[in-house]
């Protein structure tokens, strides 16, 4: 099955993911906070996360994260649209947002305008 | 609305009040947005005679319709006011996200008026338009300013999702070689605007927003996008060069055609080993950081481990690595990635603090003034005292302070004017006009003074992209000189970063531009609104004295030619192609805009 494989090692933080999103799902509008994929930025880096679905599970098992010599609350790049953060929801409606793999074949539209490598499209 | 969110926020700084205006759709159309519709609502509203830093004076944030689509590279913001070092208009470009976020917030255009009684900061967060008290910021370095600000916010993820543009000490100071620094380090193109906002006692504009952008056609604008990302990825300039580290490899490029100047401008030898990129590669570990939109991601940020400055920070440029670089002898990376950084933290202009530095270094060496009147060891080459300069600049303190006001005013203070390397009281930017001609009549004739980034004739010169132009020749260069302008306006207009001109030609953008504003320009028209917009500054200068008699380079480039190797013996010919230039324009032998060609562009001069 084909995933899209996130390597923030390789992220610009340049959010074309973002507004190729938000093109695709609501139609002729640009608008990050419309989005199933943010960049979220720590540090020196940025991660790309995609949208999922809000479970207790995530923050019963939360834990440290360390990456590059980093501690990171996990909450820093969860995935999950949860009341706790203003990503993920539809502003005007309230609605989660989940990813759903979308696009133009063969690609998810987040994919074919990520020029930098971080998120890509591999077959398990 | 495609493309514009139609709305300019208007902030009188005095009273301390705000309205919010509509955008008039028939400027909209002439003047497109950014660059053009900043400096014709600046021209339109502010008497040219103004003094830059009175209150009557305004600063405008002026984002394109472009910007924060989606259109590849569309992230550009332009803040247009008059300069404060040159006294012509200022049209001074803001790359990184402040951009595309200030059109989230529901603005295409900020304009700010008068002067607050005490230091603020204007907040601009989710409809929210508020004036915050700076007085607990005023006097701190840029990025922590940033810093505080965002943890003032309360939670991660408002922080991460606000975007500042602030001034550092030298901007506060009324310093003219002051710029503005946003999205942490990334320095605003062009001196003299730092002050401006300084006299207004405004350190920071914040913006954080989440309103949505129309595009016209959105289906055809997601495959013009894919288009385009693909042609940058087989042009090997903007796939491989720029990906990897940046404009700094246009050292390399440069350093052998004697374009990159060294010791203000003499053509003394410098080793180039330590410079290229292999060198730029051992010195710092460069990670890109991409503008908004940007495929490309041509700003490399690294972890600088320098005595003087630790911590994060950028690579340095070409525009560093020239002018606070070469031009003033240096050729050690890390030391001018520490003074980039100087720079940027103060809020000083690389190319202006660089310049008057350089002015400084020969002052010495021709003895007309020595280090103990200067009281710091400036001469070329001597890296710790150009650190020291940099951190003395932005206090104001002895004869530091003589060196804000920047390289014309020194020079002219000990009497030797013609060792000021610029034009309109603006540094030049590292190309050295006898090696490359084009560029050197665009220096002349910028009317914001000499600076690269309005006039990208090094494409064709030196990259031969589009023609493989000769830089030693003059033939053609007025034309190409004037294509190159009217592009620039035009892609500032709408937002557009022009770097992408090395993979990309100007006519692969028009389909890009008309599926997102549901318009049918046709590469001309966009030109003309290019050259109106060209017009419309000049026009604007040429009222507040700075007509073609300032269009002119320093006498080294006209009289002393270039003492070896490649171009040797070869001059600046800028005053032999003025006039093909001019006539080219439509301008008298003046410089000044024609009648006829006012009418043609449909600009009425009043």
């Amino acid at each position: 099955m084909p995933r899209i494989k996130v390597d923030h090692a390789k992220c610009t933080g340049c959010r074309h993911c973002e507004i190729a999103c938000s093109l695709n799902h609501v139609a002729n509008t640009a608008n990050p906070r419309r989005a199933r994929i943010r960049i979220m930025k720590d540090e020196n880096r940025y991660y790309p996360v995609l949208s999922g679905p809000f479970v207790d599970a995530a923050c019963t098992s939360k834990q440290l994260i360390e990456i590059g010599g980093h501690k990171y609350d996990m909450c820093a790049f969860c995935r999950a649209s949860c009341p706790e953060k203003p990503y993920f929801i539809e502003a005007e409606t309230g609605i989660p947002l989940k990813c759903d793999f979308c696009g133009i074949p063969p690609a998810p539209s987040c994919v074919r305008w990520c020029n930098t490598g971080a998120l890509e499209l591999v077959e398990d | 609305m495609n493309g514009w969110v139609g709305r300019c926020l208007r902030v009188n700084l005095t009273e301390g009040k705000h309205s919010i205006e509509e955008l008039v759709p028939e400027s909209r159309e002439k003047f497109l947005g950014g660059r053009g519709l900043g400096v014709k609502v600046y021209a339109d509203e502010v008497p040219p005679q103004t003094d830059p830093l009175s209150p009557d004076n305004k600063l405008i944030f002026s984002s394109g319709p472009l910007v924060g689509t989606g259109a590849v590279t569309g992230a550009s913001c332009n803040v247009v006011t008059k300069s404060s070092l040159s006294g012509t208009i200022a049209c001074a470009k803001m790359r990184g996200h402040f951009g595309a976020e200030m059109k989230y917030a529901g603005f295409d255009m900020i304009i700010v008026e008068g002067k607050a009684e005490s230091p603020v900061i204007l907040s601009i967060m989710d409809d929210k338009i508020r004036l915050v008290s700076a007085l607990e910021y005023w006097g701190r370095s840029t990025s922590e300013t940033e810093d505080r600000f965002k943890a003032s916010l309360g939670d991660q993820w408002t922080a991460r999702e606000t975007f500042l543009a602030t001034i550092g000490p030298a901007g506060e100071r009324l310093l003219p070689i002051a710029n503005i620094v946003n999205d942490r380090f990334l320095s605003v193109g062009g001196a003299g605007i730092g002050a401006v906002m300084g006299s207004k006692n405004l350190k920071a504009v914040a913006v954080k927003g989440q309103h949505s952008l129309e595009v016209s056609d959105g289906n055809r604008f997601v495959q013009v996008v894919n288009t385009m990302i693909n042609k940058l990825n087989s042009s090997p300039l903007t796939s491989q060069s720029m990906t990897q580290w940046g404009t700094a490899f246009l050292v390399g490029l440069c350093y052998p055609k004697k374009i990159l100047p060294n010791n203000n401008f003499l053509q003394a030898s410098v080793s180039l080993k330590n410079l290229g990129t292999d060198a730029l590669e051992s010195a710092f570990a460069l990670r890109s950081r991409g503008c908004f939109a940007c495929p490309v991601a041509c700003i490399k940020k690294t972890e600088m481990k320098h005595h003087i400055y630790e911590g994060k920070g950028m690579v340095p440029t070409y525009l560093a690595i020239g002018s606070l670089g070469l031009n003033c002898g240096i050729s050690d990376l890390s030391t001018i990635g520490t003074a980039s950084m100087l720079c940027a933290e103060a809020g000083l202009d690389p190319v202006a603090a660089g310049g008057t530095l350089a002015t400084a270094m020969e002052l010495v060496e021709k003895k007309v003034t020595t280090k103990d009147e200067l009281k710091i060891d400036l001469q070329f080459g001597n890296d710790n005292s150009l650190l020291e300069a940099l951190q003395l600049i932005s206090t104001k303190k002895g004869h530091a302070k003589r060196m804000g006001q920047g390289a014309k005013a020194l020079a002219e203070s000990f009497e030797r004017p013609d060792l000021f390397m610029g034009v309109k009281g603006m540094s030049m930017a590292p190309f050295d006009p006898r090696a490359i001609q084009g560029m050197g009549l665009h220096f002349a004739t910028c009317n914001y003074g000499p600076h690269h980034l309005y006039g990208y004739t090094f494409i064709d010169e030196l990259l031969g992209v589009n023609e493989n132009l000769d830089p030693l020749t003059t033939e053609g260069k007025p034309a190409l000189v004037k294509l190159y302008q009217d592009t620039t306006a035009v892609m500032d207009s709408l937002g557009l970063c022009n770097w992408p001109l090395m993979g990309l030609k100007f006519k692969n953008f028009v389909p890009l531009i008309n599926s997102c504003l549901g318009t049918n320009y046709t590469a001309d028209d966009l030109l003309s609104i290019g050259e109106r917009v060209w017009n419309a500054e000049r026009l604007f200068n040429v009222k507040a004295g700075i007509d073609g008699s300032h269009d002119k380079l320093p006498a080294r480039f006209t009289e002393e030619p270039i003492s070896c190797g490649n171009g040797e013996g070869q001059v600046s010919m800028v005053n032999e192609m003025l006039p093909e230039y001019y006539s080219l324009r439509g301008w008298s032998g003046q410089g000044v805009p024609l009648a006829e060609t006012l009418k043609t562009l449909e600009l009425e001069d009043s």
